[in-house]
């Protein structure tokens, strides 16, 4: 069974514990997407504040989203993945 | 203005008010740069921590220090970005948790 991350962190540029989580990542040399949301035109700001507000109602950054991807069916896996003892 | 004069300053400002700067210097520094850079691109010093519109007036709550410090320093010991605090959260009498946002989310840009 295939299993796939995908880590995206929402930041400002200005924050200092944004950076604190980057430097953590990034220690761990763990890829992730960088969304500096204060550099963004005010279309694609609207837009990715939005998609935020879905993980994180309050819209704090720093904010990191950590997705599993589940291709295939492995119940040992699904289980794992989904906390199911 | 440059980071450590910003620093010279907030520090007599927290001083003034019986409160202090966080004694994580590294950190406050990042803190100083986020202001400056917000008073650069904005024309005031705006939260580094949070999502500024870029209109005064949206932001007048969240311009450093904003208007959700005194509440926040009083219940957790510290403000929302974590650069104001109490002496006894510098001296970790107060346990250093994450301050929730008090700003209401329709202000929020």
């Amino acid at each position: 069974m295939e299993k796939r991350k995908r880590i995206r962190l929402y930041a400002l540029s200005t924050c200092p514990r944004c950076k604190q989580v980057k430097q953590f990542l990034e220690k761990h040399n763990i890829e992730y997407e960088d969304i500096e949301v204060d550099l963004l035109d005010s279309g694609e700001q609207w837009v990715t504040s939005k998609e935020l507000k879905k993980y994180n109602p309050d819209a704090t950054y720093p904010t990191l989203i950590v997705e599993e991807v589940i291709l295939d069916f492995d119940e040992e896996s699904l289980k794992e993945a989904l906390g199911i003892k | 203005m440059t980071p450590e004069g910003l620093y010279e300053v907030l520090s007599k400002y927290a001083a003034s008010q019986g409160i202090e700067l966080n004694r994580d210097k590294e950190y406050v520094m990042g803190i100083m740069r986020g202001l400056l850079k917000n008073q650069e691109r904005y024309g005031y010093r705006s939260c580094p921590c949070r999502l500024a519109s870029g209109i005064k007036e949206k932001d007048a709550d969240i311009i450093c220090p904003c208007v959700y410090k005194d509440p926040d320093i009083k219940e957790y010991g510290s403000c929302y970005c974590g650069l104001y605090v109490s002496r006894q959260w510098n001296e970790g009498k107060i346990k250093h948790i994450r301050v929730p946002e008090r700003r209401p989310k329709e202000k929020q840009a």
